[in-house]
């Protein structure tokens, strides 16, 4: 008990923190950076659901981000539907998707199901890219309208502190909702999978209906981060949801701790802000990537919250001394 | 009679190789079976096609005169059909009682879809109860707390046993429950399984150590090259002599 509290603790810290970041940052850039990076939130908890409590890496988030963005832009430009209910329509729309690229693949065990998610992130671009009646191919869409009935709503979302509020609103509500998720009877399961996916059969459970459950949920998320994202820039392309992309997801979950509530956050977060200090490294991106992969699995394989524990624990031990 | 777990015919062919040909037998409430035979007989592919793992190629299975064999593997669970595993299979993460109460979830899903957006952690007051007598029985009482990675082989064993108990089943499949065990943790399995009985599940058990098998069973089917050899009581397949040619001779 006093460890559920303590975590409580965790997150209010975390939320007062992000509450008032805005107010410690003057340059505008990055405020746009913060807002990116609770969009990622959204994504990582996600990712986190099916890679980190459930056991299965899927490399399709950012194809599920390009589905809710595409989904709510089109709805929102073709039929002129009002921006909250389209980005409500997003997760549901993303939701469809995700069941046909799931049942299938998560029937059976085991290693299918990343390359099936990868070859569906692969085949969302490309048709992204070349349904240029509905999608304008290449050149993307814009001018995709912000929530708040524009620049007489009463409150401005097309100001950055503005939709970094409304962004912090949406990513700890999902937040939540993956807490409540993983500590429920269900999460359980979720668990129980991932470690040992045929005593859950055993057990008289049916371990795809679960597998499901979690893959369908982060696509879910990851589509509506993908609607915030595309109201936020008022502009999407296909580039931007792209295999590249998916992985950015794999990495924050690892990076900043899987199956953890607080990991994903600080990996969202570590996977946005990195990069620009490694600009000059762009060419190299994959590499670099591929670098911190295996150099975090080995030296820290319950990603910075694990390590972050670890040395909270040795700290409290000294002191016990 | 009134058998809990009726097979009739059962056959498993992987790709050519027949693994099991016409086997047929029954076994009544509280009655614990023993399935013996030599390596490689069928006894493991027994118990996965009567727990739906893979279908049969052919006959019925019926648990308490229904008919399963058309069921996946959780719907057997559901239907009241548990099994172990001839390897240790457990959740390393979860503490000994995390992994019982999972081994009770069949039973409690059936409560409702929303029900399992409930905290993991609580337990309805009687589903405790229940699971602390499945614990005390196995023994397992004063390791609920312990994570499972940091219990003894032995304790998993028992406690895979423990898991199956929690959906309260009609039967129960044991796959060398015993092996790697010391002697005096094959005494403890050995009042385990006659206590199984004693509490009214059908046991089927496949050991390779005799003497525990001629100690807890009421009758003993024998199995080589996936057919049925004999059947009978324990000092009936002692003295059988196609038994002891096919298998007893090696073992004993
Ligand atoms: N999944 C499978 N695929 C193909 N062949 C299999 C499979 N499972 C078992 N077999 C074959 O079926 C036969 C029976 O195997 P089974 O595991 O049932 O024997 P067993 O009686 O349990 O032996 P042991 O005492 O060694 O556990 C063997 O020839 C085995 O190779
Ligand atoms: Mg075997």
């Amino acid at each position: 008990m006093t460890l559920t509290r303590k975590n409580g603790l965790l997150y209010l810290a975390i939320l007062a923190g992000l509450i008032v970041l805005p107010s410690f940052i003057s340059t505008k850039y990055y405020i746009h950076l913060s807002v990116l990076a609770l969009i990622w939130v959204i994504v990582a908890q996600g990712q986190n659901l099916i890679q980190g409590f459930t056991g299965y890496v899927s490399i399709a988030q950012a194809g599920f981000m390009g589905i809710g963005a595409y989904g709510t832009a089109l709805l929102g430009l073709n039929f002129g539907l009002p921006v909250w209910l389209t980005i409500l329509s997003a997760p549901l729309i993303t939701a469809l998707f995700a069941l046909v690229a799931g049942y299938p693949s998560l029937r059976v065990k085991g290693h299918y199901f990343a390359i099936v998610t990868l070859a569906f992130n692969m085949v969302i671009f490309i048709v992204l890219l070349n349904l240029t009646d509905l999608t304008n191919g290449e050149a993307g869409l814009m001018g995709i309208p912000k929530p708040g009935a524009g620049k007489d709503g009463a409150i401005n979302f097309a100001d950055r502190t503005t939709y970094y509020y409304f962004v912090l609103i949406a990513a700890t509500g999902v937040t939540a909702l993956t807490a409540l998720i993983v500590n429920s009877r269900l999460g359980r399961v979720l668990v129980a999978i991932r470690q040992n996916e045929t005593l859950v059969g055993a057990a008289g459970l049916a371990a795809w209906k679960y597998k499901l459950f979690a893959f369908v949920v982060s696509a879910m998320f990851a589509g509506f981060a993908g609607a915030l994202y595309a109201h936020y820039q008022s502009f999407i392309n296909p580039e931007i949801f792209t295999i590249a992309q998916s992985m950015d997801a794999v990495l924050a979950v690892i990076l900043g701790g899987s199956g953890t509530i607080t990991g994903p956050i600080i990996g969202a977060f570590a996977i946005v802000f990195l990069p620009e200090y490694l600009r000059f490294a762009d060419s190299f991106r994959l590499v670099i990537y591929g670098l911190i992969l295996i150099l975090a699995t080995i030296f820290m394989p319950r990603g910075i919250v694990g390590l972050a524990s670890d040395a909270l624990g040795l700290l409290k031990k000294r002191r016990a001394r | 009679m009134d058998l809990a777990l009726d097979v009739r015919d059962l056959g498993k062919t992987f790709g050519g190789v027949k693994a099991l040909d016409g086997l047929s037998f029954g076994i009544a409430r509280g009655e614990v079976m023993g399935l013996i035979g030599p390596n490689g007989s069928g006894k493991s592919t027994t118990v996965n096609t009567l727990a739906g793992v893979f279908p049969a190629t052919s006959g019925e299975i019926r648990l308490r005169g229904k008919p399963v064999h058309h069921l996946p593997e959780y719907a057997r669970v559901q239907a009241g059909l548990t099994r172990t595993f001839q390897t240790a299979s457990v959740f390393p993460e979860f503490t000994v009682r995390e992994q019982v109460l999972l081994g009770a979830e069949p039973a409690r899903t059936r409560r409702g879809v929303w029900s399992m957006l409930r905290s993991g952690a609580r337990m309805e007051p009687e589903l405790r109860g229940r699971l602390d007598e499945i614990l005390q029985l196995t023994g397992l009482a004063d390791l609920a707390d312990t994570r499972i990675e940091e219990v003894s082989a032995a304790d998993q064993r028992f406690l895979m046993i423990a898991t199956a108990l929690a959906a309260d089943p009609a039967v129960i499949l044991l796959d060398e429950p015993a092996a790697g065990m010391v002697s005096h943790e094959r005494d403890r399995l050995s009042h385990l399984i006659l206590a199984l009985g004693a509490r009214g599940h059908a046991v089927l058990v496949i050991e390779h150590h005799m003497s525990l098998i001629m100690k807890v069973c009421d009758r003993i089917t024998v199995l080589n090259f996936g057919e049925k050899i004999a059947e009978g009581t324990p000092r009936e397949i002692r003295s059988d002599q196609r038994v002891v040619d096919a298998y007893l001779g090696e073992a004993a």
